[in-house]
């Protein structure tokens, strides 16, 4: 496990052995402690705090009979289905808005007052919209990445636009080729942050939209649980919310530092 | 902050929260009674049930608490989920009744949460079944294999699974989308549904043109409607039995008014406090072969306590509740029998018989 950890390699003996990886374990260990013993004080209702062994277990039954599998995969199909389609339309009007004054002019206002809705605000009105169905759920997530990608895409164009493309007109580059070998390499890391951003946002929305209006997904399943005071899966969903949205979150910056590494070693 | 320095301040948080919760354990003489109520939002106004209101305008049991020094708060429960919100506020003791649905009650019994039925009755609201305006569906059996909107675990549910027996099928033979009233409504406005199953909310979706009701309770047994009764949780009523003995007296009182065919209209008028028209009221209550006084009916007899015995049986076969639960324990009868010794109350309501 390779980790890089902001953390000076040489000095004193304890320092070194508090820069051991083991102690990323500190703060959800502490967590768990915490929680067990919000248990054993008695002072919440077993019925509402479950113990987090009572939830290991039942996230195991949940995952043999399968219903985990079924809600799981219904949300991360939809988060799959949002991601790629906002990702890919946000770097095209991204790149629309970093490079033609005249597509601002037009498109400009719009995308600024609709980028401050937040999609869960989005939620009754797509609902009469759209239904019910799969359709909502995949533009509230569409939403989500398309503004963040977009934002990070066009402000990074036109932050590169200065002294570079100066030195593109010198060398009479077309505008596809300045795009091509000047703005889109050097927007390639804040748009992949505006991923990660977006892709984050997203998982939240979706699961609280399936709080809302669903069939199938980890949201629903919380919700079902809850309408059936069933504490212990209502935590099983917390607690796979929070993982699963940090390992997407972890993954992205994974993809952005190889490619940003191969970048590097182009140039 | 040193590793150190973390733990110490960690030891120092916990014997904190033990020194605050041990002090909290001692039983404090009572100060205020939580009751726990559906508000809705309206026109800017916070509304409640037709009961709170009544009970309200009586004003005996606040008078009765103020002898006692004890004040009465209403809490607030947003209809949207009235069921799990109620059980979480029993679970952690932060109300002490609620007049709510039935099914909720037994879902937080079987889930160890101890409650108990003080006064059975209340307006028994009627359960309709809406489709879209232009569906061709005329009866659920014209709906199998289609997709149902219905909240699942709140009251209404057990009407619909009659519903659906009594007309050969069951939930396997229809797909349920497990929607909040609100979502529901919208979810039928865009067709993305085939149907919804609701309360008297079905009329405003009639009046919009959205939907077209064809089928509700009004003509079956009074079981086929929703209960919504006054439950209090165990721990309060073992501690002050004298207290709820009140507040059963009192609801008792606002029962034993609202039934009386003179105070109709004007409870009608109350009900309109949740923001549903008066014309959607009068259409609610029209037609009805449950009689008024009925509606209202405070006894634990036959007909109630088989409801509740079917109840139990099917919330366990629908894999609603996950263990098994005696429903004779769900009932405490003394503060009834205590109230209706009052001649003034003694005999007005007759028992009925399970149809």
């Amino acid at each position: 496990m390779s980790l890089s950890l902001p953390l000076p390699l040489r000095g004193p003996h304890w320092r070194r052995v508090l820069a051991h990886p083991a102690f990323l374990l500190v703060s959800p260990l502490a967590l768990l402690a915490l929680w067990q013993a919000a248990c054993n004080s008695g002072a919440v209702s077993p019925q509402l705090l479950v113990p987090p062994l009572q939830v290991w277990r039942t996230a195991l039954s949940l995952a043999a009979s399968g219903d985990l599998w079924l809600n799981l995969s219904a949300s991360l199909y939809r988060l799959a289905v949002g991601f790629v389609s906002g990702t890919v339309l946000g770097l095209l009007v991204g790149a629309l808005l970093g490079t033609s004054p005249r597509f601002v002019v037009w498109v400009g206002p719009t995308f600024n007052v609709l980028r401050q809705v937040p999609g869960i605000a989005l939620v009754p009105a797509l609902i009469l919209l759209l239904g019910v169905g799969e359709a909502f759920k995949i533009v509230l997530v569409g939403k989500a990445v398309f503004f963040s990608v977009a934002l990070a895409t066009s402000e990074s164009i036109r932050a590169v636009s200065g002294r570079w493309s100066e030195v593109g007109t010198l060398y009479r580059l077309s505008r596809w080729q300045q795009l091509r070998h000047i703005a889109l390499p050097a927007s390639l890391s804040p748009v992949l942050t505006g991923m990660r951003i977006g892709l984050n946002r997203a998982w939240m929305v979706l699961v609280a939209t399936e709080l809302i209006a669903s069939e199938s997904g980890l949201g629903q399943m919380m919700e079902m649980a809850r309408q059936m005071f069933q504490m212990d899966v209502v935590m099983v969903g917390i607690v796979l919310t929070g993982v699963i949205g940090f390992g997407l979150d972890r993954g992205l910056r994974l993809v952005q530092r190889m490619l940003l590494q191969r970048q590097g070693g182009q140039q | 902050m040193s590793f150190r320095h973390f733990l110490l301040t960690l030891l120092g948080a916990a014997t904190l929260t033990s020194a605050a919760l041990a002090h909290a354990e001692a039983a404090p003489p009572l100060k205020v009674v939580r009751i726990a109520t559906i508000s809705f939002a309206n026109n800017g106004k916070v509304g409640h049930t037709a009961e709170s209101a009544v009970l309200d305008n009586d004003g005996w049991l606040q008078a009765e608490l103020k002898k006692r020094g004890i004040g009465l708060e209403w809490v607030p429960v947003s209809p949207a989920a009235v069921g799990p919100q109620v059980n979480e506020g029993f679970a952690n003791g932060r109300i002490d009744f609620a007049g709510y649905g039935d099914l909720p009650s037994i879902i937080a019994n079987a889930s160890g949460i101890q409650t108990r039925l003080i006064v059975p009755g209340g307006p028994g609201s009627n359960t309709y079944l809406v489709v879209p305006a232009g569906s061709a569906a005329k009866s659920i059996k014209d709906l199998k294999g289609k997709r149902i909107a219905l909240h699942r675990g709140r009251p209404w549910e057990y009407p619909f699974s009659k519903l659906l027996a009594a007309n050969g099928l069951t939930f396997n033979d229809v797909k349920i989308v497990n929607l909040n009233p609100q979502a529901g409504a919208a979810a039928l406005a865009s067709g993305s549904v085939d149907a919804f199953f609701t309360l008297d909310d079905a009329y405003l979706l009639a009046d919009k043109g959205v939907g077209k009701i064809i089928w509700d309770s009004k003509q079956s047994s009074p079981d086929w409607k929703m209960r919504a009764e006054l439950w209090g949780r165990k721990a309060f009523i073992d501690q002050y039995p004298d207290v709820t003995q009140l507040i059963a007296t009192a609801h008792i009182r606002a029962a034993h008014w609202s039934a009386q065919e003179a105070n109709r209209k004007a409870y009608y008028q109350l009900a309109t406090g949740s923001g549903i028209p008066l014309s959607v009221v009068e259409r609610e209550y029209a037609g009805d072969i449950t009689p008024w006084k009925d509606r209202f009916s405070p006894l634990y007899d036959t007909f109630l306590q088989d409801h509740y015995r079917d109840e139990v049986v099917y919330a366990r076969n629908a894999g609603v509740i996950h263990a098994d639960l005696d429903y004779r324990t769900l009932f405490d009868t003394r503060f009834v029998d205590a109230a209706l010794k009052d001649p003034a109350l003694a005999g007005f309501w007759a028992a009925r018989r399970s149809q």
